[in-house]
């Protein structure tokens, strides 16, 4: 379970202060599937950064199966995004130089397993999602539809209880988005968290439950 | 950790041409250290080799090597010689004398040193290591022979001597019994400029009792040295001066050699040394263009679970294997460059010299290119560590 206690975050751009988030408290059940919605400069992403241990609170905390992750060194909140989190990007960020089985290797390779191990684990998240065939494939050698679901593959790696996605559909086009939406439900079946940011109200509604944002503010 | 290295490599081949650019920096500073030392091995070797095969001679000098230059501080006496004749373990003794003189070769006066000796003493002397181009040398009882150097047959007259050419010298009249070659670097000083007689006429030509220079031959070498300082002690005394009398043996000589080459060669190193630290500070902006552009990358690295130091011993990893080649390739470019420069230095200078390439000096040569690509890859390998996963995952 994820909660966070009056959750607020400043950020310095220059010589001016942006205020990104203000005294947010939200509860995350486990194996919930939760949108969250919002326009350009809500909030949204710099929510999602702090609760996928990116980045730390100004003030407040966010607690992660009850721990909190503002008292965490560098190494701490690395090891939690290794074994709790899994991400999937707007942009993919897929490593270009490496191959869709490398890219999906890449997570077991920090975390310390075997070569092979590595590489057959890889190979099995791709055919789940589908790219059984492609695995060979460098990034700029897909659709964007197929280096998402790289990414899905990849951020299920070290097979983690959270994944988090920040506008996951929205460099694809429509029909796409559904597909990758398909599988996002499809892991929220297994049992996982899944915590979606978006823009598009019909993305949002694909999930069990959707909490709006502005300014900074998680809206009830 | 194998797959560390796969990971650096495919970053190092993706960006081609600035890690060639790269590689070719620390080549470039290895290659100039390999060959330098080579080459400068191979001229010492060289050099003395020729030095060790008079090792049972001692130069008795009336004054002293000093900086490279000869301060004369006076000469020998014949009380001198026949003291030394006291002295245990030596087997031979000559002496030489020289001097300025006036020479005419077909109305042309030039001065020339006319130097005399004993003719057995200075055929091995120079006779052998130079060789003569034309006629005899001297015999013991050529009262009126003299032979000549090169640039004396060539260069100070009109007109080219040969041999049965006559000279005056001192107003004595004189007939060239022969030529010597073109001396190598090593004795063009010594001959090339310089008219050779035998001691008797030497002696009456310049006007001289003077002893200018006394060759001792020993029996055993390893006397040589207990030998050299008793000669300067005996003649010191008789002269009543404290400083006066040099002997050197061709231990000590070849010992200055040694002493010279490595000035040479530590001066040669200082600016190829120069050379690698250019290379590094190459290296310090690639590697910290490359952290710069792949921020993003790092990001993402960190997001999906990189540790500071996952991503620290990545980027140092990348450099040290992009150095470590340059000085592979650097060693063997050097070892090439060693051999063409021996076989130039060989040429112009008439000396055999063949560079050589100690063990050493290669594992050395690997080792620095590594250490450079630490050190310089670790500045901007730690800044990527040190990077936010947010502000980076953000750059892209």
């Amino acid at each position: 379970m994820i909660h966070t206690e009056n959750l607020s975050k400043t950020y310095r751009m220059g010589e001016v202060e942006v205020q990104a988030l203000r005294d947010v408290n939200l509860e995350i059940k486990d194996s919930e599937f939760i949108a969250i919605i919002g326009p350009s400069g809500s909030g949204k992403s710099t929510l999602l950064n702090l609760l996928g241990c990116l980045d730390k609170p100004t003030s407040g905390a966010v607690f992660i199966d009850g721990i909190d992750t503002g008292k965490l060194s560098e190494n701490g909140l690395a090891e939690i995004r290794r074994k709790k989190i899994g991400f999937i990007f707007q942009q993919f960020n897929l490593i270009h130089t490496l191959n869709a089985l490398e890219n999906v290797a890449l997570p077991m390779f920090f975390a310390g397993v075997g070569r092979e191990a590595r590489l057959k684990r890889a190979e099995e998240q791709l055919v789940k999602v589908g790219l059984g065939d492609r695995i060979y494939h460098k990034p700029s050698e897909m659709s964007g539809g197929e280096q998402q679901r790289v990414a899905i593959a990849r951020a299920l790696s070290n097979d983690p209880a959270i994944i988090i996605g920040d506008e996951p559909t929205g460099n694809v086009d429509t029909e796409t988005g559904n597909a990758i939406m398909d599988i996002l439900e499809g892991l929220n079946r297994e049992g996982r968290t899944i915590i979606v940011v978006t823009h598009d109200a019909e993305i949002a509604a694909r999930a069990a439950r959707t909490k709006g944002m502005r300014d900074g503010k998680v809206l009830d | 950790m194998i797959d560390k290295f796969l990971l650096a490599f495919r970053d190092i081949r993706e960006r081609k041409a600035r890690s060639i650019l790269t590689v070719l920096g620390i080549a470039v500073g290895i290659a100039a250290i390999v060959s330098l030392m080579s080459v400068g091995y191979g001229m010492e070797h060289a050099i003395t080799g020729e030095l060790t095969e008079m090792a049972d001679m001692i130069s008795v000098m009336p004054g002293e090597l000093r900086g490279g230059s000869y301060v004369e501080k006076g000469s020998f006496t014949d009380r001198d010689v026949s003291d030394l004749q006291r002295i245990g373990g030596i087997k031979d003794i000559s002496t030489m004398t020289y001097d300025a003189a006036e020479v005419e070769y077909r109305n042309k006066r030039v001065p020339i040193f006319v130097l005399g000796g004993d003719t057995k003493e200075l055929e091995s002397f120079y006779v052998e290591p130079v060789g003569l181009k034309e006629g005899r040398w001297l015999r013991e009882n050529d009262y009126k022979g003299c032979v000549i150097g090169d640039r004396v047959a060539n260069d100070f007259f009109d007109e080219v001597i040969h041999v049965n050419d006559k000279l005056v010298i001192n107003d004595e009249k004189f007939v060239v019994v022969g030529v010597f070659e073109k001396g190598d670097m090593l004795y063009s000083n010594d001959v090339d400029s310089n008219i050779f007689l035998t001691l008797r006429a030497a002696k009456e030509v310049l006007q001289t009792d003077e002893i200018k220079y006394i060759i001792v031959r020993v029996y055993e070498i390893d006397e040589a040295e207990r030998i050299a300082e008793e000669i300067e002690e005996r003649i010191n005394d008789n002269h009543g001066l404290d400083d006066f009398a040099n002997a050197m043996t061709m231990g000590s000589m070849i010992e200055l050699m040694g002493d010279i080459f490595m000035i040479i060669q530590g001066v040669l190193i200082g600016i190829a040394a120069i050379a690698l630290v250019v290379a590094s500070i190459g290296i310090m902006n690639t590697m910290l263009m490359s952290v710069m552009e792949r921020t993003h990358e790092i990001g993402v690295m960190k997001a999906i679970g990189a540790k500071s130091r996952d991503v620290l011993s990545l980027f140092l990893l990348e450099s040290s294997m992009v150095s470590l080649v340059g000085g592979v390739i650097g060693c063997v470019v050097g070892v090439i460059i060693a051999k063409v420069l021996s076989f130039l230095g060989s040429a112009a200078s008439g000396l055999e010299i063949a560079a050589i390439v100690k063990p050493e000096v290669i594992l050395g040569g690997i080792a620095v290119a590594l250490i450079v690509g630490v050190l310089s890859g670790f500045y901007p390998a730690r800044k990527a560590s040190k990077m936010s996963p947010v502000e980076a995952v953000r750059y892209g």
